[in-house]
């Protein structure tokens, strides 16, 4: 609120030449980070943070289980982990990112 | 190679680690299954929210193009809630009590990170008795071992084991056998 009345007490004069230098920013950021790249990061880190929990659970089935039960609990894990992903990233592809950001 | 290689999904010695020469384990211990029923079932109820979203919303969806993005978020529900479930079955799977011919090890597994393992020698089992309770437990016949020792931790407990009855019984005949110097038999 503050800034709005700092800014809004200036010239006229200057007050154009904020309003420019603010367009150039907001420009020269969308290049430099457009949103459809913060959102494919976004969706890497979500399959990171995935496969590193998905790589505990197997550890720990394999490496301290005892019996058959464990190993079959990971074997369908690991399958099913697989075709999880595979899917979430095929669906990820078809999405059209541009159409989510808002004009 | 592929048949040896599959096999470790049909037979294991239920070997484990710390084991000592010619140790041999007489029975491996969970939980009943009934006990980790309840959890999956709430994951199961959790995974029919984007079926029920995707029907009632379907042509919503549809009319604003956001079908492909509802598909996607539906996927990572569904691959969280995989997490979550497998979750579950590694904390029931690595719960366990390990009888052998020389001793009784209960591991009881708190969380990824935290086990605890505790461990009794047959010379040391003074008493076992078991206690079933409620009407579930006796249909589905499971309950609590209790093993009272002579050690600091004065007695074990290992929560909803199937067939109590017979492993009260093991228990017993393995303590016996330690004295008599007779190997326990598993009918």
């Amino acid at each position: 609120m503050s800034r709005y009345v700092a800014v809004s007490s200036l010239p006229e004069e200057e007050l154009t030449a904020v309003c420019y230098l603010n367009v150039i920013i907001n420009m020269s950021m969308t290049f430099a980070f457009p949103l459809s790249i913060i959102l494919n990061i976004l969706a890497s880190l979500i399959f990171l943070v995935y496969w590193i929990a998905a790589f505990i659970i197997l550890y720990h089935l394999t490496r301290f289980g005892i019996g058959v039960q464990p190993k079959k609990f990971a074997a369908a894990f690991l399958f099913g982990s697989v075709v999880l992903s595979g899917t979430a990233i095929i669906l990820f592809m078809n999405l059209n990112l541009n159409s989510l950001i808002p004009r | 190679m592929i048949k040896r290689l599959l096999s470790i999904f049909r037979d294991s010695p239920n070997s484990f680690e710390g084991q000592e020469k010619e140790e041999r384990v007489v029975l491996l211990l969970r939980q009943h299954p009934f006990t980790i029923l309840v959890s999956l079932t709430f994951f199961g109820l959790a995974g029919l929210v984007p079926i029920v979203v995707g029907v009632i919303f379907w042509s919503y969806l549809s009319v604003h193009g956001w079908l492909h993005l509802y598909l996607f978020v539906s996927s990572i529900w569904f691959s969280g809630l995989w997490l979550a479930i497998f979750h579950s079955l590694t904390m029931y799977t690595l719960n366990t009590v390990i009888i052998t011919d020389r001793r009784v090890i209960d591991s009881d597994q708190h969380g990824l990170f935290n086990r605890k393992i505790s461990e009794l020698h047959s010379h040391r089992i003074q008493d076992v008795s078991v206690h079933t309770n409620g009407i579930i437990e006796t249909f589905l016949r499971f309950g609590d071992v209790t093993v009272q020792t002579a050690g600091s931790e004065k007695q074990f407990v290992f929560h909803q084991i199937p067939q109590p009855d017979r492993v009260k019984n093991v228990i017993m005949q393995m303590a016996r056998s330690r004295d008599s110097g007779v190997k326990t038999v598993v009918q």
